[in-house]
């Protein structure tokens, strides 16, 4: 393998980003976005890298007005740096992705990651109202608002979303934002699938429920104080601090995968790891991640996964992993509307060749 | 007469059988509009009962360049079912089975014709619900809903059509079939699904949905609450979001819509108010007395008086009776009416209702505002005579400057209703040229020919001489979107 050094530019406006990606573009060299760095590992092995777009360059706060819960940033400012400024007026947005800290929110939407809240909130896909895209010829292009429900136009946030920014780079994004809850409380058992049932059943539904493949289980009540206390202690658990979720967030293995399946199905999925394989899920959301040891390990697992309409996805696995494996498995029965897409925002391949699926 | 070649005619009765197209001039007429003020005549109507039907008679439009254009309950208020170029009308409300309902993955498969609340009438044997409700629940279909990415007074908790559509069966302009996403999160590749949702029918006709089903809460509260003004209601309304309370629904009526819902409901609302708010909690009993309590508390310290709390269930249809039906009780002021649903920051909610009210009184129109309070889309009604001369134009000035005024206070030109053939020559208001051209990259990706929905969305060059002289892009101007 050649190992080239990237150009690396950070500019400091969006049509800086806009710009960079004209001239990449015309010169037919490829483009690969940087945020945090976080998700660097995923996707498949690049085909050509000539220019390292960094965004960390547009990290302001846009404007945030509290009274209309809304925020718009630009798509280079880190998910903690945007909690602090949210939290100043008692809100927050739910997303508490793995890999953290350190993402930015330009990574985020463009790599689709996610975390336990999502069983209550959705991914930042749900509440995700703006979006601003630099395009590979060096157009900017807004979809969407800054209204908290809007049908105006197409709703291009979804395709960009999780896009691993293979139709343009995102450079500023606009969410509905959340109150604080007005009480928290996270319990926890070592009950394994048993306890997630019980905790999935409670009246009063947990906004996330986590299971580890130690047995561990956490679930996690929002709402008015007494329906909370109620809640949890129905569970009956010990109650845990909520630190265990900063913690847990920061898992990130070398070697990771992605499993998402139809939530009924998750747990035969998962019965069908390694024994002694080291995980932790979502089960009402349907995804778990697998810190996995060996390449040939995944190719069973993933046609369990694929089976039921689920997939496996590589988080972060060294390229010869990726090359006998393959980042996303089997490709979708809707490639080819896909690339009439892909063909339509980045006809020459600038943005990130081989990485995705188109 | 139809313009369409009797041949052309006769392959769709081959496909759809002779009963099920439709192409004499006195049935078609039945087709000419939907909810909205404009209409046109489709040259022929097709009545599928399959996927397969559809993508046969997709792909005799593509073959003849003939415009098509899906078509649910046409309850729709954007004109967007509207053939505005003629062709096919292609009517799915034959497909209208619920076709499963799984009660442990929590979902439902229909096909697009179903009713929104058949739905949950027929899930609430399993104690779920379908969260989206548009106030034409009792009419409106899920696959006009999933086209219009349709929302209801529930969203604001709950979200809207797209966060409860889990993947689509669809067929595109080429007559191909294909799902998009399903039961399991994170579909590899593009979100398909979610670019589809809301695309008004002119990227695909939906034949299948797979919808999120929720459970039942086990208690529900309902407050009614008055206010002596509009301005104090909507202070109200975001001290209560303010105090991070997200209610379950939180609308309001104003005092005309007041006086013509009590007429027609008797549902007890107080006709002196300046203004009415109807708040709704969910979830175990705990909660809804908790937050119901602290809601009261907040309202009380905001003006708000005569507190009303639906005590039996009874109690609480009349009092959504009375919200969701509000837009028929207006018929006792005049005939006809024009709705829009622009969406401001909910902060500017008093701002963009006095300036509504100032549109109304320089238009001498009555406007009567029943809204989704806590999601700043309003929706004002601009009520008219069509049988007074001359009325049209003017109503529809009104409702212009409405929009207007609605986006040079930050806000959207529609929230749930769509842009369709109503808003198409004010989408440069919000979007300039370069957004415009990215939305008509995927337009032009997915149907190069043009072919699906004609006319929509995006701003016809022959129309927008008339409309627009001299305004584009000034929302853009002044913000970046």
């Amino acid at each position: 393998m050649v190992v080239r050094t990237l150009a690396i530019e950070k500019p400091a406006t969006e049509q800086e980003v806009a710009h960079v990606l004209r001239e990449s573009s015309e010169a037919g060299k490829a483009v690969v976005p940087v945020g945090g760095g976080r998700a660097s590992g995923m996707g498949g092995v690049l085909e050509r890298g000539d220019v390292e777009l960094h965004t960390s360059a547009l990290d302001r706060v846009i404007e945030h007005s509290p009274a209309d819960m809304v925020v718009s940033v630009e798509a280079g400012i880190t998910l903690e740096a945007l909690q602090a400024e949210l939290a100043r007026s008692g809100q927050f947005l739910p997303i508490d992705p793995f890999g953290s800290p350190g993402h930015t929110i330009g990574g985020l939407l463009a790599t689709g990651w996610s975390g336990p809240l999502r069983f209550r909130f959705g991914s930042a896909r749900d509440f995700l109202i703006g979006i601003r895209v630099a395009l590979a010829d060096g157009r900017l292009a807004s979809a969407g608002g800054r209204v908290v429900k809007n049908v105006s136009g197409y709703d291009l946030m979804k395709l960009h979303y999780g896009a691993m920014g293979t139709l343009g780079v995102i450079v500023a994004a606009s969410f509905k934002v959340f109150p604080k809850p007005l009480y928290d409380v996270t319990v926890e058992s070592g009950d394994g699938w048993a306890g997630v049932e019980r905790a999935l059943a409670t009246p009063m539904a947990p906004v996330a429920v986590e299971l580890f493949s130690t047995g561990r289980v956490l679930a996690r009540f929002f709402g008015s104080p007494d329906a909370v206390k109620k809640t949890a202690a129905g569970l009956g658990w010990e109650t845990a601090d909520e630190s265990v979720w900063r913690e847990h967030s920061k898992a990130a293995p070398e070697r990771w995968a992605r499993i998402a399946t139809p939530p009924a199905s998750l747990r035969a999925v998962l019965e069908s790891l390694p024994a002694k394989a080291t995980w932790w899920a979502s089960p009402g959301v349907g995804v778990a991640h697998w810190s996995f040891e060996d390449a040939g390990e995944l190719a069973a697992v993933r046609g369990a996964a694929e089976a039921v309409g689920g997939s496996l996805v590589l988080m972060a696995a060294p390229d010869e992993v990726k090359r006998q494996a393959g980042a996303w498995g089997s490709p979708p029965s809707t490639l080819d509307v896909m690339t009439r897409l892909k063909d339509a925002f980045d006809p020459h391949r600038t943005l990130n060749p081989g990485r995705f699926v188109v | 007469m139809t313009a369409l070649a009797a041949s052309v005619v006769e392959e769709l009765r081959r496909i759809a059988g002779r009963d099920s197209v439709i192409a004499n001039a006195d049935d078609l007429r039945i087709f000419e509009r939907d909810a909205s003020i404009e209409g046109a005549m489709p040259d022929a109507v097709v009545l599928p009962a399959t996927t397969l039907e559809v993508a046969a008679v997709m792909k005799v439009a593509a073959k003849h360049g003939v415009p098509i254009v899906p078509r649910g309950a046409g309850t729709g208020l954007s004109g967007g079912a509207v053939t505005i170029r003629g062709g096919i009308a292609l009517q799915m409300t034959r497909m209208r089975h619920i076709l499963d309902i799984d009660p442990v993955a929590q979902t439902a498969l229909v096909e697009p014709g179903v009713v929104n609340q058949e739905l949950s009438l027929q899930a609430a044997a399993h104690h779920l619900f379908y969260a989206p409700d548009p106030s034409s629940q009792k009419a409106c279909t899920i696959g006009g809903n999933a086209a219009e990415n349709s929302g209801g007074p529930h969203c604001l908790y709950y979200g809207v059509t797209t966060n409860h559509v889990l993947g689509m069966e669809v067929v595109l302009a080429d007559g191909s079939v294909h799902w998009v996403s399903g039961d399991a999160p994170d579909h590899v590749g593009l979100d398909l699904c979610g670019m589809l949702v809301g695309s008004e029918g002119t990227l695909c006709a939906i034949t299948k949905i797979k919808v999120r089903l929720l459970r039942i809460p086990p208690s529900i509260a309902t407050l009614m609450a008055a206010f002596p003004s509009i301005e104090t209601a909507s202070h109200a309304v975001s001290a209560v979001i303010g105090r991070g309370i997200v209610p379950a629904a939180l609308e309001m009526m104003d005092q005309m819509t007041v006086g013509a819902v009590e007429a027609h409901y008797r549902a007890g609302y107080p006709t002196d108010a300046g203004a009415v708010l109807l708040v709704e909690v969910d979830g175990i009993p705990e909660s809804t007395r908790e937050l119901m309590s602290a809601i009261r508390a907040v309202l009380g310290e905001n003006h708000g008086y005569a507190m009303r709390e639906a005590q039996t269930q009874a109690e609480r249809d009349l009092l959504w009776a009375g919200r969701k039906g509000a837009i028929g009780a207006l018929g006792r002021i005049k005939p006809n009416y024009y709705l829009h649903d622009g969406v401001v920051p909910r902060s500017r909610l008093p701002q963009v209702l006095s300036a509504v009210g100032e549109i109304g009184e320089h238009y001498k129109l009555p406007v009567a505002n029943v809204f989704h309070a806590g999601d700043g889309n309003l929706h004002p009604n601009i009520l008219f005579d069509l049988r007074d001369k001359d009325v049209l134009p003017q109503v529809e000035g009104a409702g212009e400057e409405m929009l207007r005024a609605v986006i040079e206070l930050g806000g959207a030109l529609s929230g749930e209703h769509g842009i369709g053939l109503e808003k198409s020559q004010f989408m440069p208001w919000i979007f300039d040229a370069d957004d415009l051209q990215a939305m008509q990259r995927v337009k032009v990706a997915l149907d190069p020919a043009g072919l699906l929905n004609p006319g929509k969305i995006f701003p016809d060059p022959e129309r927008a001489k008339v409309h627009l002289a001299g305004r584009t892009g000034f929302a853009v101007e002044a913000k970046w979107w």
